[in-house]
């Protein structure tokens, strides 16, 4: 009955196809970087004379030329004999030795091009990858509410990061394969021009390599994909059964979940022995490929040399035996290549799908010019709300906020409470003429602007990296030292702040992990507070806290709420009772609005809500 | 004491010392083939040099030798790579199992993901380390010991010569190798800050948005990206620079047969077959040296993970597992004697010196203060934890001396973390006996007034819950655990606090339900509301670790104690 999940859906469909488009607009982000490139292109060609010349001074020049004295007229010198020639005459040197000398400067002058070819190429494509990035940040960080509702965090963090990396992959291979490519070319060109029939022959191995590497990376993809699937599903039932080891024992179950752990560590062994017998086997027979093409060049010139037919020398067929490599590197790598590809679009796809996601967030043209301090009255005109057409979760609200009263909100889940404070601080937009603030429509205000003068507490504080001051101020170049420690005095947060062993400067560990709830709600007043806003929204956690955390937080809302509008979801009574206008929400609709007394009789739910928290020791022990 | 950590692994590879011992031995064969090869073709470039123009002979021997050889390696390193496979399956196991073996204490000390990494990359470093490790050491012994055999064979002056330039070339690949590992190091560390502040940033959006704070992170992630490119041209230059100074290196051997070995030739003293091949086994002794560094740095990692996993593997039991009492029924009577416990690092105990006697059947409800020891006590039971004094009997036999089996069986805890499995409902419902009927397992969901959610889902019991699959809210969570600690009616029933998230009235028709059902079974709950406590036999009452009340209802809230101020608070008294 148990049994593995289904595979994600994007592992399903992930790069079933080329797409051009996308790799024009890939590359796109690459012109900026042109110059880089194309002195890296420039340095390529450089690498790839050396490297074709290489194998000419050690056949042509030396064997040929210097050992037995004969050189074939057909096999191209490129002008080396000459050289080597007029260099020993004018240094008075043997000319085996100059010829040992132009071997060094050659392969130190395929050091030194090669290295910069690589750190251009490499450098034009990382900085270009850096700015996709950061521009996929950027984009997601203006996405508005609606669009956070519907992803998961590790999702959307993915594609920051793993998914601009196999790009990288890609690009990268693609500048190598071009080094490679370029003296496979002029190699080509040589080998032609010394001998036809030789060249044919050993080009014959280049379809038999291509299709074999193509071949051979397709079928992996699947057996490389199946063992990571399996090993996936492996990690994961260790991590589920750790995290539920108390259950295990308490059930003893430990048996049962062994087996059938082992169940799947054995399916791992075998898709890992599949792939790994496919990848031996197909590594072993692409090193041996240029052995064998060696045998063929050995016999072919041997036949021709024997034949005397076009004069080819032993200097030539060694001079092939050299080539072979630099045929068949770009050949091998086909495989490669054509994977990376299929990886980078499907990375591609998704990452260029974040950047194409529609702004839904609309500013009005001329925002309204507001007063450096406003008073905060609200006012609420027959409000509606739904996030898909069709099923409205706010119905026609209409009520008064007066200026620096608090307004409670209470109703069963799902009753639209959030999506009040959401409107409020307009991560969902309203329509206009819905919602007024001191009388101004909140669509004629810019978000900017209007979540200045909003304060929003979340029920959970959201702890970033960095100290507590930090979390305070959020990078807030408005609010300083002084006016964080403020803030924090009179939440009265500055207690166990100041116990921390560097105070304020104390950097917070990951998440928070060494805060009490208590005290993360304190620095979440605190943040709020240093901001100074006209208004303030708080969404209240629910969460059960000891009762003398609980009486210092109801204090400290006393004084978060003095002289300012405040419109809270209320989960505490202390809290509905201290509130000027209750109003209790039912299924987007208004059930009951007004003081304490008069909401008790007016409301069912509210009635029925009441008596439930009387009997919850929590929610009462301060009240 | 580090290289013993390596040691520790030798067992383990030697269970497959079959596959390994082939590989070793194959490897060796085929790299006696592979040096064959120049040695034909030395002869056929020779008769080439002579003017005999039929290589046919060693033409086809190359070719004989370059199949042979495919076939040989191929399973030479599908051996050892089987072999690599082998061990990390069952070190797999091992830790699996060993890990099972732990509890409260080990967990409280370590997280989940520290052992996820132990399984995972640790395994993974030992794995690479059997096979890679091997193969890169096998092939620096043999591709030296032959390619230096050859050298001498074909012309003994010019094989001497070719050392000088050897030690420099290993020196370099040792060094880069270090300031590779070096900087991969910094590049996975600055990637893993920019993941961070990703993470962060799109998990603290709603504030970030709400405060229109987006520039704070902006800045941020600009730095760490910044930080990470840094650490990646960096990482790329050493490994350039590699690419570009191996060959370099290499090139001076190349560079020493061609002008001596050439003059060699000059002088009829040497054959241009045997140069040529001559350049092949200078290749052959060269292209190893340049992976002695990465095997260097595979060994170090090799040994940390080593000592990491051997760390683990070599953990006793947490709870000893040696009981032997044998009853065919147990009626539930437990006592606590002078019972002290302390957590690892606390500075003061848990639970303090705790006398307790239930008797058979009775209900008792716990109560006290957040912290007061109360989920303590409930883990001593069924020894997730042990006492660090004291003892505990279950029917007048000390816990210890019952099978540990047996032991969880009678006393059915329901913890208060409601931790349901990411698999199917029915799975989680009837956990420690997968193959309940449906049936029982829907009577147990009405018990704990969760039958109807159940018969609501379209697939029922076949719903997968969790991870990509149905999200349960807590009091749903909360009451699955409840059918999960009921279903198996057990002697002796412990329910830590679980009615937290489920509201009074339904606590109520539960707990109407089970007191039916339980008659004259035993039952420990924990509450934080008196009017539940009052239908218990008797309240205990726990403060800082000691039992400070024990008593009826009636009496207690007479009394001027925590549980009476309790009760005048919640209207009960």
């Amino acid at each position: 009955m148990s049994g593995r999940p289904p595979p994600a859906f994007e592992d399903a469909i992930a790069g079933q196809r080329v797409d051009l488009g996308l790799l024009r607009r890939l590359l796109g982000w690459l012109v900026p970087e042109r110059r880089g490139l194309a002195l890296s292109g420039l340095l390529v060609l450089v690498t790839a004379f050396f490297q074709v010349i290489l194998p000419v001074i050690l056949s042509v020049v030396v064997i040929d030329h210097l050992l037995l004295g004969e050189v074939s007229p057909a096999a191209p010198d490129l002008g080396l004999i000459a050289l080597t020639e007029s260099l020993a005459g004018a240094t008075g040197a043997s000319p085996l030795l100059m010829a040992c000398a132009l071997y060094a400067t050659c392969q130190l002058a395929i050091g030194i091009a090669g290295h910069g070819h690589r750190m251009l190429l490499i450098s034009a494509v990382v900085s270009a990858l850096a700015r996709l990035r950061e521009a996929v940040f950027l984009k997601l960080l203006r996405q508005p509410a609606a669009f956070w509702d519907k992803v998961s965090v590790g999702r959307v963090t993915t594609r920051v990061t793993n998914d601009v990396e196999a790009l990288y992959e890609l690009l990268r291979s693609l500048g190598t394969f071009l080094g490679e490519i370029v003296p496979f070319f002029v190699a080509l060109g040589i080998m032609l021009s010394a001998d036809v029939p030789l060249t044919l022959a050993l080009l014959a191995f280049a379809p038999i390599l291509g299709a074999l590497s193509l071949a051979f990376r397709r079928a992996m993809r699947n057996v490389y994909r199946r063992a990571r699937e399996s090993l996936s599903w492996l990690n994961q039932q260790m991590q589920e059964n750790l995290a539920g080891l108390t259950v295990v024992q308490l059930y003893g179950r430990e048996a049962e979940n062994l087996s059938r752990y082992q169940a799947t560590n054995g399916e791992n062994r075998r898709d890992e022995m599949r792939a790994l017998a496919l990848e031996t086997f197909y590594g072993a027979l692409t090193d041996s490929l240029s052995n064998l093409a060696l045998a063929l060049t050995l016999f072919l010139g041997a036949r021709a040399l024997g034949a005397e037919a076009d004069g080819l020398t032993l200097g030539t067929v060694v001079l092939f035996t050299r080539y072979i490599d630099l045929l068949f590197q770009p050949l091998a790598a086909l495989g490669e290549q054509y994977n990376l590809l299929f990886r980078a679009m499907a990375s591609g796809e998704r990452i260029f799908q974040a950047l194409d996601w529609p702004s839904l967030q609309k500013e009005p043209e001329t925002p309204a010019a507001l007063p450096p301090r406003l008073a905060g009255a609200l006012r609420f005109e027959h409000l509606s709300f739904a996030y898909d057409p069709g099923t409205p979760v706010l119905k026609d609200l209409t009520l008064c906020v007066p200026a620096r009263s608090t307004l409670a909100i209470v109703g069963p889940t799902g009753s639209g409470k959030s999506t009040l404070i959401r409107l409020l601080s307009r991560l969902y937009t309203v329509n206009p003429g819905q919602l007024f603030i001191d009388d101004v429509d909140v669509t004629e205000i810019h978000s900017r602007e209007l979540r200045r003068r909003i304060g929003v507490v979340l029920q959970d504080f959201h702890v970033f990296a960095g100290t507590v001051l930090d979390n305070i101020t959020l990078g807030d170049p408005a609010i300083t030292r002084e006016k964080a420690e403020a803030a924090a005095a009179t939440v009265g947060a500055d207690g166990f702040i100041n116990a921390l062993p560097q105070g304020f400067d104390t950097v917070l560990a990951e998440r928070g992990r060494n805060l009490s709830q208590g005290q993360r709600q304190l620095l979440a007043f605190a943040r709020v507070l240093a901001t100074d806003p006209e208004i303030l929204v708080l969404d209240e956690a629910t969460a059960s806290i000891d009762s003398e955390t609980e009486a210092e937080i109801q204090a400290a809302l006393k004084r978060l709420r003095a002289d300012r509008t405040t419109v809270i979801i209320a989960h505490r009574l202390a809290t509905i009772v201290d509130a000027d206008q209750v109003l209790v929400l039912v299924n987007g609709t208004q059930e009951a609005l007004g003081p304490l007394a008069a909401v008790l009789t007016d409301s069912p739910t509210y009635a029925r809500m009441h008596r439930l928290q009387f009997e919850d020791p929590e929610a009462l022990e301060d009240a | 004491m580090e290289a013993g950590r390596l040691r520790r692994l030798l067992p383990w590879a030697f269970r497959h010392r079959g596959w390994i011992g082939y590989s070793l031995l194959a490897f060796a064969g085929s790299r006696l083939l592979e040096a064959s090869v120049p040695l034909m073709m030395a002869e056929a470039i020779d008769r080439l040099a002579a003017g005999t123009f039929d290589v046919t002979g060693p033409v086809l021997a190359i070719v004989g030798a370059v199949l042979l050889r495919m076939a040989v390696v191929s399973s030479a390193r599908i051996a050892i790579r089987r072999a690599a496979v082998n061990v990390a399956f069952d070190l797999r196991r091992a830790l699996f199992d060993r890990l099972q073996r732990q509890g409260v204490a080990f967990f409280g000390q370590h997280t989940v993901g520290d052992m996820m990494t132990r399984a995972v990359s640790d395994i993974g470093v030992l794995r690479r380390l059997v096979s890679v490790g091997t193969i890169f050491l096998v092939i620096l012994v043999y591709a030296t010991a032959v390619g230096f055999g050859a050298m001498f064979y074909l012309a003994p002056d010019l094989a001497w010569l070719v050392f000088p330039p050897l030690p420099f070339i290993a020196v370099y690949a040792l060094f880069a190798a270090r300031s590779m590992r070096a900087a991969s190091e910094a590049t996975q560390e600055t990637l893993g800050v920019v993941t961070e502040r990703a993470q962060e940033t799109f998990g603290g959006i709603r504030t970030l948005q709400a405060m229109a704070r987006e520039p704070f992170v902006e800045a941020r992630f600009g730095d760490a990206n910044r930080a990470y490119i840094q650490a990646f041209l960096n990482q790329a230059r050493i490994n350039s620079l590699m690419t570009a100074i191996m060959p370099s290196l290499a090139a001076i051997g190349t560079l020493i047969v061609l002008g001596y070995g050439g003059s060699l030739v000059q002088q009829g003293a040497l054959s241009p077959g045997s140069l040529v091949a001559f350049f092949a086994y200078v290749a052959m002794v060269i292209q190893p040296m340049r992976s002695a560094g990465t095997l260097v740095n595979m060994v170090q990692r090799g040994r940390v993970s080593a000592q990491r996993l051997f760390e683990i593997l070599d953990l006793p039991d947490e709870i000893a597992d040696t009981g032997t009492h044998q009853t065919p029924r147990i009626d539930g009577a437990l006592h606590f004697g002078a019972v002290t416990t302390r957590y690892a690092r606390a500075p003061q105990p848990a639970l303090c010196d705790l006398e307790l006697t239930v008797a058979p059947g009775e209900v008792i409800a716990l109560m006290g203060p957040v912290g007061a020891g109360k989920s303590t006590l409930l883990a001593l039971l069924p020894r997730l934890l042990e006492p660090s004094a004291g003892t505990i009997t279950l029917d007048g036999t000390a816990l210890a001396d019952w099978p540990l089996v047996r032991l969880r069986q009678a006393l059915a805890l329901v913890p208060q973390d409601a931790f349901l499995f990411a698999d199917e409902l029915g799975e989680n419902l009837s956990y420690d006996q997968p193959d309940r009927p449906e049936p029982t397992i829907l009577q147990a969901a009405g018990a704990a007034a969760f039958r109807q959610t159940v018969e609501r889902l379209p697939e029922g019991l076949d719903t997968r819950v969790g991870e990509r699959g149905l999200t349960l809210s807590g009091g749903q969570r909360q009451r699955a655990t409840l059918t999960r600690g009921l279903i198996r009616e057990a002697p002796v029933l412990l329910l830590d606090d679980c009615f937290a998230a489920v509201d009074t009235h339904t606590e109520a028709q539960i707990l109407d339900g089970l007191f039916d059902a339980r008659q004259g079974k035993t039952t420990i709950f924990v509450t934080h509301r008196s009017a539940t406590a009052q239908r218990a036999d008797r309240i205990a009452v726990l403060e800082d670790g000691a039992l400070t009340a024990l008593g009826t209802h009636a009496v207690l809230a007479q009394g001027d104690g925590w549980y009476a101020r309790l009760a005048m608070r919640q209207g009960t008294a």
